[in-house]
């Protein structure tokens, strides 16, 4: 029973952080309407950009490292926009979606180009992990998670209860109906990017603190993130939060059941399925739930 | 017309040069070094170990009394590099024999060439085990990654654990490991008390460490990279897992360390060796040393040595330059041949024989077991 336990543990964590990922990509996706395949390359910045202000000249410890990581994804997010994005917006959203294939790139060989493709760390000593009723878990699995429903948090309340939030609701719903009703799309379109880069990057960072960074670290967790988002119903913010939930659980449960080594099959499974019988999420039935 | 004019001229050109290089009164071989790029700094030892291979061949009296010659080809360390060194040293100069590139995966990227064309690839550096299966004219005196599984068994039984739990990667390098591994320690009267694989470069690995947890065994046997093996070793001290861990050479590395730190202390693993004891090691190294006052040996330059030596072995005997004659005469000329790395007998696949030393790491350095 405590293995089911545990691993119900890890799979909740494992599944936060993937909801940090897929609220980005959801968000991007509720108002611009293309997957922004580039996404992934904000977490593994913003896990870079930490590592960067770790070491000299700045010798920061990680979370005071963290915040001009944090500010200077949201503004790679914001450039990704202004320079590659909005010169787009009036095309083919295809053509949105294979400049986002390309920016990826671009941005992931730049990583490569700047810190090497070598695996690096924070350089966290391994520590023991405390033990809650028969359970394990360590202080950096404790911060994530605390992290998590943190961010998480904040952005319920600017969804739910602030001027933006509901102009950012209502330009998902209808862009040119809510430009007609005196929305500025360009002030919604600076939080959607804000937002999305800003939590891809805490997601970066509090996953690098517990494994470590390598260039490639963003396109494995998007792909993740992805499946969250079809399982949530695309542009769907809560359906991707728990669809992230339900991904990481799901995958760490089955490794009691299937060998770990086809542990990714689950998520693919999930998209599939997905496709084929909920083409619109879980939460489809619900209508324009956002 | 113009351009067509000046494609014919080169076109005769290169042709020429193919042909100068064959007809002259001399042995000539390929090889495709990483001169340049991030292997570079490895690619200068192996030809300079190759050129003194070539330097011993010629002064006691060559292939028959010609001299042997080595074309180097620069392949900036990469596949595509690789690729078109290749491509030139087979269409353009025609060479029956190549001596393939560093890393494993450079290596594979030009063996289907080989093949394909029938042209002789060597290899004294890359120890991949798909290599095994590149085709009948491809050769390697490094030895196997497979061959690390029957050492780890080895290790194992020597150190009485009777029933464990063996995990690998899920890729070709690691099942392929894990198949030979099984057989030896099942033969042995082993007993494995669960078995499964795990994807490669993830950075979650708790749930594969639970389910070993589960099972509460004294050892795990883990086939696995640097990175893998460092996370999972980190969360397996996290979740206080206390087992024996066993490795292969793959996770041989001072990096290993660094990411795992503490958590890797205590893991016993095998590492393919040679006895630098043999005459064959000591005439290398005073060779190196003549011929290089004052530098270190390099690594795998014995390796690329023994390789040329082999080579030139195999042309003396050959009937013909035909590359179906001078694979024939590799075999033979391979039989029983003891260079500086050991025995390098070929078999079937081209591959070669290894024995197996064993490391260890204590207060956070790589060392001997004893």
């Amino acid at each position: 029973m405590e293995y089911y336990a545990q691993l119900l543990l890890n799979g909740i964590i494992a599944g936060s952080i993937y909801a940090l990922f897929a609220v980005g990509l959801t968000m991007v996706y509720g108002v611009f309407r293309f997957i922004n395949f580039a996404h992934g390359e904000l977490i593994a910045w913003g896990a870079y950009l930490a590592l960067f202000f770790t070491r000299s000249p700045f010798y920061l410890p990680i979370y005071f490292a963290a915040l001009p990581a944090l500010l200077i994804t949201a503004l790679i997010g914001l450039a990704q926009d202004r320079f590659v994005f909005e010169p787009l917006r009036h095309g083919n959203r295809i053509t949105l979606l294979i400049a986002s294939i390309g920016l990826s790139y671009f941005l992931r060989n730049a990583i490569r180009l700047i810190w090497g493709s070598d695996l690096q760390t924070y350089g966290f000593m391994p520590t023991r992990g405390i033990d809650l009723a028969g359970l394990s878990i360590t202080s950096a699995q404790i911060t994530m998670m605390a992290a998590a429903i943190l961010f998480l948090g904040i952005l319920y309340i600017i969804l739910a209860h602030t001027m933006l939030g509901k102009s950012l609701r209502a330009v998902a719903d209808n862009m040119t109906l809510a430009q007609i009703m005196g929305i500025t799309i360009k002030k919604v379109s600076l939080a959607v990017w804000v937002l999305a880069s800003f939590f891809s990057a805490v997601g970066g960072v509090l996953l690098a603190v517990d494994t470590n960074l390598e260039p490639m670290m963003g396109l494995t967790n998007l792909l993740k993130a992805f499946a969250a988002v079809l399982l949530g119903g695309a542009g769907n913010v809560w359906g991707a939060l728990l669809g992230g939930l339900i991904i990481g659980v799901a995958e760490n449960l089955s490794v009691a059941f299937i060998s770990p080594g086809y542990k990714d099959f689950i998520s693919f499974a999930l998209i599939i399925l997905m496709l084929l019988f909920r083409p619109k999420g879980i939460f489809g039935i619900l209508g324009g739930v956002r | 017309m113009k351009k067509i004019i000046v494609i014919l001229i080169v076109t005769v050109l290169l042709l020429c040069t193919g042909w100068t290089a064959s007809a002259a009164d001399e042995i000539a071989v390929g090889a495709v070094t990483p001169l340049t790029g991030k292997l570079a700094v490895y690619g200068e030892g192996f030809q300079k170990a190759m050129l003194l291979a070539l330097d011993e061949v010629n002064a006691s009296g060559g292939i028959n009394g010609k001299p042997m010659k080595i074309v180097f080809e620069d392949n900036n360390s990469t596949s595509k590099g690789s690729v078109s060194a290749i491509q030139k040293l087979i269409t353009i100069h025609r060479f029956p024999v190549i001596f393939g590139p560093a890393a494993s995966t450079n290596f594979l990227a030009v063996c289907p060439i080989a093949q394909q064309n029938q042209t002789i690839l060597i290899g004294a550096e890359s120890a991949a085990a798909s290599i095994s299966k590149c085709g009948s004219y491809v050769f390697r005196v490094f030895p196997s990654d497979l061959l690390q599984g029957i050492g780890v068994a080895e290790l194992t039984e020597y150190l009485n654990y009777k029933e464990v739990v063996l995990t690998y990667i899920n890729n070709d390098w690691g099942v392929g490991l894990a198949d030979v591994f099984k057989e030896y320690f099942l033969k042995s009267g082993g007993k494995l008390i669960d078995e499964f694989a795990y994807d490669e470069g993830k950075t979650d690995y708790r749930s594969e460490i639970l389910r070993i947890k589960k099972n509460s065994p004294r050892a795990v046997v883990n086939l696995t990279y640097i990175k893998e093996g460092a996370t999972m070793l980190k969360q397996a001290y996290e979740t206080k897992v206390e087992v024996q861990w066993l490795m292969g050479s793959a996770a041989k590395s001072p990096k290993l360390v660094e990411l795992a730190g503490v958590a890797a202390e205590g893991v016993i693993g095998t590492y393919p060796t040679f006895s630098q004891d043999t005459s064959q090691y000591i005439a290398y190294k005073n060779g190196w040393e003549k011929k290089y006052p004052g530098q270190k040996t390099p690594i795998f330059g014995e390796y690329n040595y023994d390789m040329v030596k082999l080579t030139a072995e195999a042309l003396k005997q050959t009937k013909s330059m035909s590359s179906s004659d001078i694979r024939n005469a590799l075999m033979t000329a391979s039989k029983g041949y003891v260079g500086a790395t050991g025995d390098k007998t070929f078999d079937t696949n081209g591959d070669v024989g290894a024995t197996y030393g064993r490391w260890t790491i204590k207060e956070g350095k790589i060392t001997d077991y004893k």
